[in-house]
């Protein structure tokens, strides 16, 4: 861990340095353990300590951005120099920016040093009891246990010098039984919230099963949708409808239809990374505090969310959804989440005469016609056939191509608990997703897989 | 006697010392094998949109990762601290986490030999892209935007451009000694365009950032963008007025960009050794080519030749070393329809008996162990003519340039849709179609290829997002193909 003084000490030298009209710093400091495991056998095992520095800099109000991955003075001042020799090659920009200023945030409630400096021998040992679980119910065990920590700084020359740290701990495990397999995830700021006994247990539950799994026709399914396939379509919808750059562009779903039914009424979908329950993080990086967006209120097209480019080009305030300086995506939702609702999950499968229950997808995609957000993708480990309100067998894979937008505008049910997704390695965004119980899903494909 | 590194301050931004100074550190820690790679790498996007520019930024960085293999594990420790303290505290973790994990193992592991290589490697350009002045760039893409304006239906238009270099030092313990250095340059455009609720996208001359090279600026300027720009335009405004085709079996000819994502889907990544063996589970999923398919597996028809090629001139896979240093190879993965090799490395083609690596191994960057990617996956051509292909085809459609991507976690069940197509009908091609989607089972489809075209239209491409591992590594990879022909394929509109 580099530390909130010694970061923020390095950025303030360089801005108080320089002599351009406005200046900001982002730095994303990161360490990571990573183990992969399968078969019985770690057969990856990684340290890692990341650094990202860049600098956005205005000058004659044109905008330049450079990186470096050092924080010595003679770097950070080379990355400074390039910034502002590509600002010379900037239009004017057309309006002013609107960074933020003045702020010093401090967050690190959710920074446990015990998760973010676990050793690798504690860590191998917790592996070396999955593994023997595994074996004791006669199941092969596959996955990644990932630990670590992540700092963020933004620096500017309005006055903002704002700071977070955090630690992270996730789990994936991939179990196999008799040809089926089942499939967990979780993660978390600490050790012990993440719980790696019941991340083995959920997998495990799903593949030690009598049944050898079924090929069903092609065809509309009712189907309840876990959190984990909750959060990747998600995704989805964030990138291909939420951010400003897609609605600005027309690709959107929801261009020209701000304020119309979209969904199901029992659908609302916000972003706010600050919500209790998130892999939360109080700015975005510009250094913007985050702020919570209802996205879809209640099945209506309620707002999409902005950074201070896309902010200033179309009259609105930032939302506090800025990548990275640099990237090219425009401003998006990272901490998605769906409003809880008023069911569970057991009571969704009770109430399913015939259906099929997902855990997960795999290998979704929101690029097939945006305007409908017509996705596609696949089940994968742990699904089931339901019948008559029981599991009745496993499912060889199905692919879906649906309209995420009609799937959601005929919804049986939301669970009242959700459950955190997130992929630890980026440290970027999460999902908070409950189970979905919908009327109907196209099944357009299947594999013996 | 060890000679001990320059301080930092007295260091260029490549510090080699400080590399040979890890390498004895290992060396003296005794381990069974062990390597370091030194990289810095540099990144300059450019992007403009709708007749201003929009970006432009650049990155670069220079950090250093310790592979180590001892007792029977392995482990890997990174750092961009390029210090001596940062420097001990990476041999220590990489030393610690192999002979921790190894007491795990329950199988014995070993490597297959190399000849520890001594050599250097540098991409063979005319310009360096990172020399041409930033104005002459941005007004090339000025230029070739301003080509995409102009019409009420066009909503956004965007170019861009992108170049990269990679310096690439790698020392092992049995003594290899490789320099390499990378330069890649690409360039492209999309444009949106809507009438109603109808909204329609071009790119060229590939989508997703595919016209990408190992080749300097000459590349960027052969692109023609502004030529492809006003062909975009035209077929963007054709769409919006366009059909969908019928939901129906037919014979589809596959443009070279689409074959390349054909390639990437269903053939470069079930024959990685590392997804077959299970190691990628958690993560891409497994492979329907598990190692008792090798040699004795019909993949696809008599005319499906795929090679995995590093050494293909101008390939984002190409290289002269793979990052364990095994020199760059031409592997068949399918001959005449047969699956007959894997893409590989010292560990996994040890473990199946092989005598050598494929040499496949690749990292994106110094922060991450190299895994085994693609190199360049590539169609070999035949000898028919797109009109051959053509000739007879009562109905189908000609499919280019690829929108989206789906395939089940073995390999198997693939849908792609693509930006454009046309349809076919008696042997001529017709009307546009919009939102052309196709799916299909990996070797059934293969096995349908009726007609693969000749080395005239062969085309290679880039793939600069392909992500595998945890941590995910996004790597360029490489595709050459024809156009390719595939009888009875599952044909519909995106809808």
């Amino acid at each position: 861990m580099i530390g909130q003084t010694r970061l923020q000490n390095a950025l303030s030298a360089i801005v108080k340095r320089a002599k351009v009209e406005h200046v900001s710093l982002c730095a994303q400091a990161s360490t990571r353990q990573v183990f992969r495991f399968a078969h019985g056998s770690i057969h990856q095992d990684v340290f890692q300590e990341q650094l990202s520095v860049k600098a956005t800099v205005i000058d004659g109000k044109r905008l330049g951005v450079a990186s470096t991955d050092s924080l010595s003075s003679a770097n950070l001042i080379a990355c400074l120099e390039a910034a502002r020799a590509i600002a010379s090659h900037a239009p004017k920009m057309e309006r002013p920016f609107a960074w933020a200023e003045r702020a010093a945030i401090r967050f690190s409630d959710d920074y446990d040093a015990a998760t973010a400096k676990l050793s690798p021998k504690t860590a191998i040992e917790l592996l070396a009891q999955q593994m023997r679980r595994c074996q004791g119910a006669a199941a092969e065990l596959a996955g990644s246990f990932v630990t670590g920590e992540d700092e963020l700084a933004v620096v500017n020359s309005l006055g903002l010098s704002n700071y977070a740290a955090a630690s992270i701990a996730a789990m994936k495990c991939v179990t196999f039984h008799r040809g089926l397999s089942g499939f967990s995830s979780a993660a978390a700021r600490t050790l012990e919230a993440l719980d790696p006994d019941a991340v083995l247990a959920r997998s495990l539950e799903q593949c030690l099963h009598a049944t050898a799994a079924v090929r069903l026709p092609l065809g509309i399914y009712e189907v309840i949708l876990g959190p984990e396939a909750i959060a990747e379509i998600l995704e989805w919808l964030g990138l291909i409808a939420f951010g400003a750059k897609a609605f600005q562009e027309h690709t959107s779903f929801l261009t020209g239809r701000m304020d119309e039914r979209v969904m199901d009424p029992q659908i609302s979908i916000y972003d706010d990374a600050m919500e209790s329950g998130m892999l939360r993080r109080p700015f975005d990086f510009e250094g913007s505090p985050t702020r919570r967006v209802l996205l879809i209120d209640r099945g209506t097209a309620n707002s999409i969310v902005y950074d201070a480019t896309y902010g200033a080009r179309y009259g609105q305030a930032s939302t506090g959804h800025a990548l990275p300086p640099g990237d090219t995506e425009g401003p998006l939702p990272l901490h998605l989440a769906i409003a809880p609702g008023n069911t569970s999950v057991e009571d969704m499968i009770r109430s399913c005469a015939r259906g099929l229950f997902i855990p997960r997808l795999h290998y979704v995609n929101g690029l097939l016609n945006p305007r409908e957000a017509l996705m596609t993708g696949l089940t994968r480990e742990g699904a089931f056939l339901i019948e008559r309100g029981r599991f009745s067998a496993p499912i060889a894979t199905l692919r879906f191509t649906h309209s995420i937008t009609d799937a959601f505008s005929h919804v049986l049910g939301v669970s009242r608990k959700r459950r955190l997704v997130a992929d630890p390695h980026t440290g970027l965004g999460c999902a908070l997703a409950p189970y979905i119980h919908l009327e109907k899903l196209t099944f357009t494909g299947g594999s013996e897989s | 006697m060890a000679v001990m590194p320059k301080k930092r301050s007295q260091q260029n931004a490549f510090p080699i010392d400080l590399a040979d100074h890890a390498l004895r550190r290992l060396v003296r820690a005794g381990v069974s094998y062990g390597d370091v790679r030194l990289e810095s790498s540099q990144h300059e996007s450019l992007l403009v949109e709708n007749g201003r520019v929009s970006s432009i930024s650049t990155s670069d960085g220079t950090g250093l990762g310790v592979r180590v293999f001892d007792r029977g594990g392995w482990g890997f420790a990174a750092t961009p601290h390029l210090g001596l303290a940062a420097l001990a505290r990476m041999v220590r973790s990489a030393v610690g986490l192999a002979r921790a994990t190894g007491s795990l193992q329950r199988q014995p592991r070993s490597l297959c030999p190399v000849k520890p290589a001594r050599g250097t490697y540098t991409t063979a350009y005319k310009i360096d892209p990172f020399g041409v002045p930033l104005g002459k760039k941005i007004d090339y893409l000025l230029w070739a935007n301003d080509s995409l304006m102009g019409h009420d239906a066009i909503q956004h238009a965007t170019t861009h451009m992108d170049s990269y270099k990679r310096h690439k030092l790698f020392l092992s313990t049995e003594g290899a000694r490789i320099d390499q250095t990378i330069i890649e340059s690409g360039a492209g455009l999309e444009v949106v365009a809507q009438q109603g609720n109808e909204v329609q996208m071009r790119s060229a001359p590939n989508s997703h950032h595919g016209a990408l090279a190992q080749a300097g600026f000459e590349y960027m300027k052969q692109l023609d963008l502004v030529g492809a720009a006003k062909t975009a335009k035209q077929e963007v405004l054709h769409l919006l007025r366009a059909d969908a085709p019928k939901s129906a079996p037919a014979t589809v000819i596959l443009h070279p960009t689409q074959v390349v994502m054909q390639l990437h889907e269903s053939c470069g990544h079930p024959t990685e050794l590392d997804r077959a063996l299970g190691h990628e589970l958690s993560f891409a999923g497994g492979s329907f080519l598990t190692p008792e398919h090798l040699g004795v597996f019909q993949y696809g028809s008599r005319l499906v030749n795929i090679v995995a090629d590093a050494t293909v001139p101008k390939g984002v896979g190409s290289f002269a070393y793979d990052d364990e240093g095994v020199p760059a190879q031409r592997v068949d993965l399918v001959r005449e329809g047969r699956f007959v090799g894997y893409l590989s490395s010292r560990e996994t083609a040890a473990s199946l008996g092989q005598s050598a690596s494929g040499g496949a191994m690749r990292a994106e960057r110094w922060d991450v162990p190299p895994i085994i990617r693609m190199t360049n996956v590539n169609l070999e051509p035949q000898d028919a003519t797109l009109e051959d292909l053509l000739r007879d085809v009562k109905h189908g459609y000609l499919l280019s340039t690829n929108k989206s991507w789906s395939i089940d976690d073995k390999r198997l069940n693939f849908q792609f849709t693509t930006e454009i197509g046309w349809e076919i009908e008696n042997g001529r091609l017709g009307r546009i179609v919009k939102n052309p989607l196709y799916t299909g089972i990996t070797p059934e489809f293969w096995g349908r290829c009726t007609g693969v075209g000749r080395r005239e239209d062969w085309q290679l491409w880039g793939v600069p997002n392909c992500a595998k591992g945890e941590p995910m590594q996004i790597m360029h990879v490489g595709h050459g193909a024809p156009y390719a022909r595939f009888d009875g394929v599952q044909v519909a509109g995106a809808k």
